[in-house]
């Protein structure tokens, strides 16, 4: 009892001060949150990512899964954390572009309640349909839309996901309403899409990569200005006549807003460092992942990126009416 | 058959290397006492010893995995068994007759058979993937949205006839199951539904919260009750292992069990959920004296038992063969996998054949690790029976929060489980069973799903359900199953009237 | 405890089915309340069912079965309804709150409680719980509570790697520099364990004492 009351005592006196030497930082394990479930391509990045970063940093990078919401339970978690540098998270795409437009209720700001450290790494969008698809390439396929509109089907992995999103705005890009179909994640609605059940989808490279090299189903483009090396033969939507499609699911690694800068520096480096080293890099390019650019891991680029991907998702995510509401 | 018996030595000359056996048995053993721990389930199992992983090498490390997943599960059994709280959806049947044996004083002989039959299920089932593993997912093609919704309508009748009591309060209850599955965010509009405007309700309400609710904190509420039969368990503990009569009554439904499970595992969507409900109701139906099911029936910890096992093997072939994770803990499973650099799908067996080959052979040598792992530990888990419940129960209380808190981080999962024991403890009171209300939960997501979806693809026809012949035909045997098992309690009713 | 005593069989009164009347009154209930939660959900039709669909044909289902177990309240014998004890769920659901809002920094409104972590939540779920019992007593549960937390903070914390808070932040902050985190984590254990295990030992062989019989006999002033 004796021993409750004094730590309890001894916290409050304490919490009060918050004082954090930051001199040398970091001086205990980091927590990162990922806002999926483990195993998932985010997942997947950060921990790759942070395995390399704990090295540099010299104490460990823990992963924790805070999964919910479309990640947003976890962001939130993450943002109202304490900004002493012993919290960070991993967003993407989804959780700071397009939350604001799927989540009224969101209790973050995307642009302003959070330092951002630096891209960590970006996985292309396929464009991909069952093996039966009357078509062979972007443009039979865009014909076949428009002359068969409402008996198409397109699979999506439930409101708040990359295919979900991602797949909003190729169909307004391409002008078209097919008929959504939802599934609980990405694994259900490959296997429909492989089925032969449901029409197409657009998803990451990561989780379709496989059963498009196992002829499985068909991918008709790829929403990068280059080629992946993990899937050579697929055009890019510039190359097969869709330029105004391009998008990335990118992921990249936050703290809490005001976070000091010696601190977000500290991590930017730790994080850059871990995307120039050769093994970092062999397993995040293995993943089919795109690797920013020096110029792009800087914590402003994140931040420009951040803005403009709110920009962008909110007006087409709202024209389609989809809303977690 | 000269492939599949090179095939098999490769897989085992990669299984039985000294690193990887060990990696298995540890896989095994950790796994086991980590699933045992009552509020962690095989999910929160791997979740929570993935990292340790990362330092192996791609083989050793999915062999390790996997044996954390088998000894979760039986980890969960043995929760199951012994205090009355399932560590995941599969193990919910277990708790029917498991804990009444456990009560009875056959703790030992339950905790025994449902290894051994699990392990007979495990041997079995590794035999189908390394056999039939590639030409079965072809199978599982078959299945549309149609067909998972009749599944999942036959596996709801199955629940029905778990019932041990009153068949309305059954009914009712499943149906309450449902009901709370569809909390949550929709999935196809994103509406929120019955959320109450709390943020962590937009993802539904977690299995585990509800179980650990509904039966762990609702089952110490009652014994808190019930001072006079609590200290009866204490004292008499019988055998610790079964006899030649329990081998007797239990092989037969060990073979079903083993074949329902293989068979529902391999359907990607989580079939492999309803092996056991299936055994359970096929043991039921077809044993002499269906009234002692319930009351400690050693088929009804065979039967699903094996089942489970044998469902949990299968559901790694859409993994190997597709590259799809059936489920959340394959999902899992598919995350280590890229981590260490290799991508799961249809070349795996093609380009890592020591992996995929290695994989099958060490199933089945976990299998008997975990044999050699828990019969002795049987003695063990009994014992602990003997401490006295006003000091286990608070230690089972601490270990249900650490666990709930360790699956997502959220207090407010905490504070549910607080909640759902209530909820719990009111049901027992007015006489409701929770197993079917958790056996709705699980099925009743997947059934929504698939109906919508398949409404949705036939655009709006409901004949979609009997035109195509599978869909049609599990309807069919779901409608003869209902029929079947309210014939007895409407005969009943007639003869009370007439009685009267 | 039960209180059927005369049973319900020869129950003459209107509600012949205590049991089954409450059980009834409380899916009707459930019924309703799902209903009005899901008022604002669109129904859509067939071939786009909408959220609100199932939903609603499941309200409606339970509160068939309601008014089916109601009408058996009043026309079939049933059981009665048992005793409920409110010490036990009291202390319990105190218990697992206790656990929840300290183990992680935890605000509601105006309170706002700093995380402690499982070497503060550990223990008051188990002291907590234990009093849920009637024969509960201080001495044992201070020493399960003082002797599993630590087993637990070793193996969830220090083995497992799990990203559970242990200690507060600012507990760490007393401890002489330079302690990583896991020496301190294994000190505090170890701490703890030597306090279980001196409680343990200070009780004395009086440990289940109630025995005040064979205590009076034995004692000479009595006499």
């Amino acid at each position: 009892m004796k021993k409750i009351a004094l730590t309890l005592a001894a916290g409050l006196a304490l919490a009060a001060t918050g004082a954090q030497a930051q001199g040398n930082y970091p001086q205990r394990p980091i927590t990162m949150i990922v806002p999926f479930a483990a195993g998932g391509p985010t997942d997947v990045i950060a921990r790759i990512v942070g395995d390399h970063m704990s090295r540099t940093l010299g104490q460990q990078i823990v992963i924790e899964n805070v999964a919910g919401a479309g990640g947003t339970t976890g962001i939130t978690r993450g943002a109202q954390s304490q900004p002493d540098g012993y919290t960070i998270m991993m967003g993407h795409m989804g959780t700071h572009g397009a939350a604001p437009a799927l989540y009224p209720n969101l209790k973050y700001d995307p642009a302003k309640d959070f330092a951002p450290i630096g891209l960590a790494a970006g996985t292309p969008i396929v464009i991909v349909a069952k093996k039966d698809f009357p078509a062979n390439d972007l443009k039979g396929f865009l014909d076949y839309m428009k002359a068969n509109a409402d008996k198409v089907n397109m699979a999506h992995a439930g409101v708040g996901s990359v295919s979900h999103s991602t797949g909003i705005f190729f169909n307004s890009v391409i002008k078209a309403k097919p008929t959504m179909v939802a599934y609980r994640g990405t694994g259900p609605a490959l296997n429909d899409l492989m089925a032969n059940t449901v029409d197409y989808m657009t998803d990451q490279i990561v989780n379709v990569a496989p059963q498009i090299l196992g002829g499985n189903i068909k991918a008709f483009a790829i929403a990068t200005p280059e080629r992946s090396p993990a899937l050579p033969n697929v055009p890019t939507t510039k190359e097969a006549g869709l330029p105004d499609y391009q998008v990335s699911a990118w992921n990249a690694v936050f703290a809490p807003k005001g976070t000091s800068p010696e601190i977000v520096a500290k991590l930017n480096d730790a994080l850059v460092k871990a995307l120039d080293d050769e093994g970092t890099r062999k397993r995040l390019l293995d993943l089919g992942g795109v690797i920013p650019s020096k110029e792009e891991r800087t914590p402003a680029a994140l931040q420009k990126l951040v803005e403009s991907e709110v920009a962008r998702w909110t007006p087409v995510l709202k024209a389609a009416g989809a809303s977690a509401e | 058959m000269g492939d599949l018996v090179s095939n098999l030595s490769l897989g085992f000359g990669v299984a039985l290397s000294l690193q990887n056996l060990g990696l298995a048995f540890l896989g095994c053993l950790v796994g086991t006492l980590i699933g045992v721990l009552p509020g962690v389930g095989p999910i929160a199992t791997i979740a929570m010893l993935l990292p340790i992983t990362f330092g192996l090498d791609p083989v050793g490390a999915l062999i390790m995995l996997a044996g954390i997943y088998y000894g979760a599960q039986y980890g969960g059994s043995t929760t199951a068994i012994l205090v009355n709280i399932p560590g995941e959806a599969t193990s919910v049947v277990t708790t029917l007759d498991g804990h009444q044996m456990a009560r009875q004083g056959r703790a030992g002989v339950a905790l025994g058979i449902a290894a051994i039959g699990s392990f007979f299920a495990g041997t079995v089932a590794t035999i189908v993937i390394a056999a039939l593993g590639a030409p079965l997912t072809r199978l599982a093609l078959i299945f549309g949205p149609a067909e998972y919704f009749s599944l999942m309508v036959m596996g709801l009748v199955f629940a029905v006839v778990l019932a041990r009591g009153s068949i309305l309060k059954a009914i009712a209850m499943i149906l309450v199951g449902v009901l709370l599955s569809t909390v949550g965010l929709d999935l196809e509009t994103g509406e929120e539904r019955m959320t109450l405007g709390l943020p962590f309700l937009i993802d539904g309400i977690d299995f585990a919260v509800l179980a650990m609710g509904v039966f762990g904190i609702a089952e110490i509420l009652r014994n808190l009750d019930h001072t006079e039969t609590r200290d009866v368990v204490r004292q008499a503990i019988g055998r610790l292992l079964p006899n030649r009569d329990d081998f007797r009554q239990s092989y037969k439904p060990v073979l079903r069990g083993t074949l329902i499970g293989a068979t529902l595992g391999i359907l990607p969507g989580n079939g492999a959920v309803l092996g056991p409900f299936a055994s359970y109701t096929v043991e039921k139906k077809l044993a002499k004296d269906s009234s002692r099911f319930g009351r400690g029936a050693i088929e009804g910890v065979a039967g699903p038992e094996s089942a489970n096992n044998a469902g949990a093997q299968t559901s790694f072939i859409p993994l190997l063969t597709l590259g799809i994770p059936p489920n959340a803990v394959m999902a899992l499973m598919v995350g280590a996998m890229t981590i260490h650099g290799i991508v799961p799908g249809p070349q795996v067996m093609t380009r890592n054949p020591e992996l995929f080959w290695g994989m099958i052979a060490s199933m089945w040598v976990g299998n008997l690790m975990l044999l050699i792992i828990n019969l002795p530990l049987v003695g063990m888990w009994v014992r602990l029976l003997k401490v006295p419940y006003h000091l286990m129960f608070p230690a089972i209380l601490m270990f249900c929060c650490i666990g709930i808190y360790s699956i997502n981080s959220l207090p407010t999962d905490v504070m549910f489980i607080g909640f759902f024991g209530i909820v719990g403890y009111m049901l027992i009171k007015f006489g409701f069973e929770p197993a079917p209300m958790l056996l709705g939960f699980v099925l009743g997501k997947l059934l929504e799903e698939n109906l919508r979806r398949a409404l949705i693809l036939s655009r709006g026809s409901l004949e979609t359900f009997i035109d195509r012949p599978v869909s049609g035909v599990l309807l069919l045997v779901a409608v003869a199953l209902l029929v079947v098992a309210l014939l007895p309690s409407i005969r009943k009713g007639r003869d009370e009237v007439f009685t009267e | 405890m039960s209180m059927s005593q005369g049973g319900g069989r020869d129950r003459r009164g209107l509600v012949r089915s205590p049991q089954n009347l409450a059980a009834g009154l409380s899916l009707v209930f459930l019924a309703a309340l799902a209903l009005w939660l899901t008022r604002g959900l669109s129904q859509g039709h067939l071939n786009a069912m909408g959220p609100g669909m199932l939903p609603d044909w499941l309200a409606y289902g339970v509160g068939l079965c309601g008014l089916a177990l109601l009408v058996a309240a009043f026309v079939k014998d049933g059981e009665p309804l048992e005793a409920w004890s409110l010490r036990g769920p009291l202390f319990v659901v105190v218990a697992i709150l206790a656990f929840a809002v300290t183990i992680r920094p935890f605000s509601f409104g105006p309170i706002s409680i700093p995380g402690l972590g499982m070497i503060v939540a550990g223990p008051l779920a188990i002291i907590i719980g234990g009093y849920a019992a009637p024969e509960a007593q201080l001495r044992p549960l201070l020493v399960l509570a003082f002797g599993l937390t630590p087993f637990c903070m070793v193996l969830f914390g220090d083995l497992l790697n799990l990203p559970i808070p242990i200690f507060p932040q600012s507990l760490a902050g007393l401890m002489p520099d330079g302690w990583s985190q896991k020496t301190i984590l294994r000190v505090l254990a170890a701490l703890m364990a030597v306090v279980a295990v001196v409680i343990h030992f200070a009780g004395g062989r009086r440990k289940d004492g109630r025995d005040g019989k064979i205590d009076v006999a034995t004692q000479p002033e009595e006499i």
